[in-house]
């Protein structure tokens, strides 16, 4: 059972990385809106050529 | 989808003589104006026609056309980018207002159209907040091009200045679900930890195991303790400090304590813990109250709400000059000219011309006021024909409009608060359990020292309030989100509970019983030589050119025929020659052989004449909805009382009460008047319900228990209602009173539940029948039990 103290404390930092993950996924705004990705994945059918839309 | 005779574009009916069609996804479909025409085709030509697919069901009117587009080149000009952009050398930032959408494919349908722009590099829309925030290379387009788009689409498109840009709602909506995370996640942790330590209670553990189970279930309460639940502590600290102690007390002492417990026992070596408790505790509430923001941030937001009334721009005249400028820049003094169907951007006099002005939106008035000079007019209300100079007096909030926002504002402060009652018994309840267990644990440790530990525990976790404190907002969400689906959108969490309790239900006539668009209720040809049918053609065709409302009566009569040398008549009517005969249209005195007459009653007349004589008179009258008398009817039967409160005139009011059987009405109501009204119901005990949709119920709305708006309602109208009613009927307020019953009754069930499981296993629990494994089970089942229970209302009809 001594393998659990090495494995919890490295649970804990994956834990700690999920959190500062999320954190920075609300901050870069990508939960701010919750309704139309949904539907954007399903109106998006490539009939036009993807040059319509620069980044 | 619309039926054969709704316009395929904005769902109103099609005129009796319109055929105009649009080929969309194969098919002609028949739209109800050019306009609808043109935006339908703008979408499928830019290959969007999914957008119709993928809409909710069209709004009545909502998405109409742009009438005047000329409007945005002003924005095109380098100081109006200065005044609405943030600038990054070439690149400029802007956020923009779109009024008029509700759905999702409303918002990819903005992103594709916008795409297509040149120089656009990003755009990102809210389809809560009815916010874009677009960035653009400033050298390629100016902004008015980005909003002449929009405007095309069909929407309101305002840009919002720098300052107002950045929502206090956006940074609460992320920190709320960064809350929510780091307790769903601390929860999860602690309940792993939680089982082992609870096992090893069984089968035997190390006792430096236990220590260290322990030491990690701390390190991952900690932040859930002081991060997530932080707005439990500080609302307790406000409500101690205000003398006004709300749930946040009772709740913040049981985290508190049972955190402060758990750590001295983890330091001390003591017999037990609470982590998990407390992170599954904090976890729930954390969850009903995100439910509770999101809902909330559903409603209008009010400063958008108030400014979208305003015109953009105004055009000031400082001495021959002409400049338009942003309303923002106006002060009082000085000289603005309004045009033809434009909004006043201020409150003020008339200085020079004259024209008649439709406030039915402030007032509820509805007819259109003669204005001339000196007169005064307030800033929202609509020029319809004429074109005036006017003296600018008061601007912003100072104006007739500002007042009635801040009017609401406070009606809502000092509306009556339901106090949640299951989150009250639920906190209370958790500081029981505490007080509770510690008996236990002390009995027991006299009576049987070594069974304290294990008896303690199963009462902490057989008695876990999760059923308690999930009941209600479970069932708000459940009923919350089935409601959409039935386009009722509950903006205020607290509406559903005050809706059941509902006794008395006001009503506003203007735009909310009946349409508040005049129609022709009544044609008479005096010339045998015309149908009624070609009297109407005529004037329809006569009226083609005017912004008055009346005009809009005609429109739905147009029967192909074209005038020629219109001129509009301001205050009287219009002329033009059809086929070489030159006709009038107007009022009694304006056509020559009628008399002048004092308008008087609801109705208003309109005459048709060609040379000397009189052809045609029609009535026009603001006509009722079709199902006004149904809903009425079956609201009386399920036991409400109703009123009627209106601004508008004696007459039409008695007419609508009389006709819908409603025996109280009130007429030429103020704002103030009519929440006067509303505190009058609610001091004799009546629970209220309000349902309006004029700038002038606003207050109204936010003074009532639960108010109801309309979607076409005045956007400050609806940031003042709980609910809002999309479409174009008033028989979802039956099913929304239905719905708020049976919530209600699913709460009670759920609450009832809750307490008979709690009051009967904390017995035997603490009788020591009950092992912690099977306290476990019992607690989630009882959750369990009440979230199914609440998704029962996702079948309401």
């Amino acid at each position: 059972m001594n393998i659990l103290y090495l494995l919890i404390p490295l649970a804990l930092l994956l834990l700690a990385g999920a959190v500062w993950a999320f954190f920075w996924a609300v901050g870069s705004g990508q939960f701010d809106d919750l309704d139309t990705p949904a539907v954007r994945v399903i109106m998006d059918d490539d009939e036009r050529p993807p040059e319509d839309r620069k980044e | 989808m619309a039926r054969a005779d709704t316009c395929f574009h904005c769902a109103l009916p099609v005129p009796a003589n319109c055929d105009i069609r649009v080929e969309i996804g194969g098919k002609q479909r028949p739209v109800c104006c050019p306009g609808c025409k043109a935006v339908a085709t703008l979408i499928r030509d830019a290959g969007l026609e999914r957008y119709y697919d993928s809409r909710d069901r069209p709004d009545p009117g909502a998405v109409r056309p742009a009438e005047d587009a000329g409007e945005w080149q002003v924005f095109d000009r380098e100081d109006m980018l200065a005044a609405f952009a943030c600038r990054d050398g070439a690149a400029a930032e802007a956020t923009i207002y779109v009024g008029g959408m509700y759905c999702a494919a409303c918002s990819w349908l903005i992103d594709a159209s916008l795409a297509r722009l040149p120089g656009i590099r990003n755009a990102e829309i809210n389809p809560v907040t009815h916010r874009l925030l677009v960035s653009w290379d400033a050298s390629s387009m100016g902004l008015g091009r980005i909003l002449a788009t929009l405007a095309d689409l069909g929407y309101k498109p305002q840009p919002l200045a720098p300052d107002s840009t950045e929502r206090p709602e956006r940074a609460e909506q992320r920190t709320a679900l960064k809350r929510l995370l780091v307790a769903s996640l601390g929860m999860m942790q602690a309940m792993m930890f939680a089982v082992a330590l609870y096992s090893g209670e069984f089968q035997g553990i190390d006792a430096d195991m236990e220590r260290f189970l322990r030491l990690v279930s701390f390190l991952v309460t900690t932040p859930v303790v002081f991060y997530s639940a932080r707005p439990f502590f500080a609302g307790a600290v406000r409500g101690l400090r205000a003398r006004r102690p709300g749930m946040d007390v009772p709740v913040s002492v049981a985290i508190g304590s049972a955190y402060v417990a758990s750590v001295y026992a983890t330091y001390t070596n003591g017999p037990a813990v609470w982590y998990d408790s407390v992170t599954m505790f904090v976890f729930f509430l954390t969850v009903a109250r995100y439910l509770e923001m999101r809902a909330r941030h559903r409603s209008v937001d009010r400063s958008s709400a108030l400014a979208s009334l305003l015109p953009n721009t105004a055009t000031r005249l400082d001495g021959d000059r002409r400049t338009q400028v942003p309303v923002a820049q106006l002060a009082a003094g000085d000289i603005v000219l309004i045009r033809a169907g434009e909004s006043f951007p201020a409150d003020g006099s008339i200085a020079a011309g004259r024209t008649s002005v439709d406030e039915s939106m402030l007032t509820g008035e509805s007819r259109p006021q003669e204005k001339s000079g000196g007169d005064s007019v307030v800033a929202g209300s609509v020029n319809l024909d004429g074109i005036v100079e006017m003296h600018v007096e008061m601007t912003g909030t100072d104006t007739t409009l500002g007042t009635i926002g801040r009017l609401s504002e406070r009606a809502r402060y000092a509306r009556p608060a339901f106090v949640q009652l299951a989150d009250r018994i639920a906190s209370y309840v958790v500081v029981a359990i505490l007080v509770l267990a510690a008996a236990v644990a002390v009995s027991w440790y006299l009576i049987d020292p070594d069974r304290a530990f294990v008896v303690t525990l199963s009462v902490l976790v057989v008695t876990c309030p999760c059923a308690l404190a999930l009941a209600t907002p479970a069932a708000f969400a459940a009923a919350g989100s089935r409601l959409s689906d039935l386009h009722l959108l509950v903006t205020n969490g607290n509406a559903i509970e005050a809706l059941s309790r509902a006794t008395h239900i006001v009503f506003d006539k203007t735009g909310t019983l009946t349409r508040g668009m005049p129609e022709v209720v009544e044609t008479v040809a005096h010339d045998p030589g015309f149908t009624e049918q070609e009297c109407l053609g005529i004037a329809a065709a006569l009226e083609v050119a005017s912004t008055h409302p009346i005009a809009r009566a005609f429109a739905r009569h147009e029967s192909g025929l074209t005038a020629d040398a219109l001129e509009i008549r301001v205050g009287s009517g219009v002329e033009g020659t059809i086929d070489g005969r030159r006709w009038k249209l107007g009022k009694a005195g304006f056509v020559p052989g009628t008399a002048p007459m004092p308008p008087h009653d609801a109705t208003t007349q309109v005459f048709l004449g060609a040379g000397e004589r009189v052809v045609a008179a029609f009535t026009i009258a603001d006509t009722m909805r079709e199902d006004a008398t149904n809903t009425l009817k079956n609201l009386e039967k399920m036991g409400y009382s109703l009123s009627l409160v209106s601004g508008d005139s004696e007459v039409p009011v008695a007419r609508t009460a009389a006709t819908l059987g409603i025996g109280d009405a009130r007429a030429g109501c103020t704002p103030d008047d009519k929440l006067a009204r509303i505190d009058e119901l609610q001091q004799q005990g009546e629970i209220v319900v309000m349902v309006g949709d004029g700038i002038n119920d606003a207050p109204v709305l936010a003074g009532a228990d639960v108010s109801i708006a309309p979607s076409h309602a005045a956007s400050l109208a609806q940031s003042s209602a709980d609910v809002l009613m999309l479409g174009d009927s008033l028989q979802p307020i039956v099913t929304l009173m239905q719905a708020a019953r049976r919530t209600m009754r699913i709460v009670r069930q759920n609450l009832a539940w809750a307490i008979v499981y709690n009051v009967s296993a904390v017995p035997l629990a603490a009788a020591g029948f009950v092992p912690p494994w099977l306290a476990a089970i019992g607690m989630s089942t009882s959750s369990l039990v009440v979230v199914l229970n609440a998704l029962r209302l996702s079948r309401i009809r």
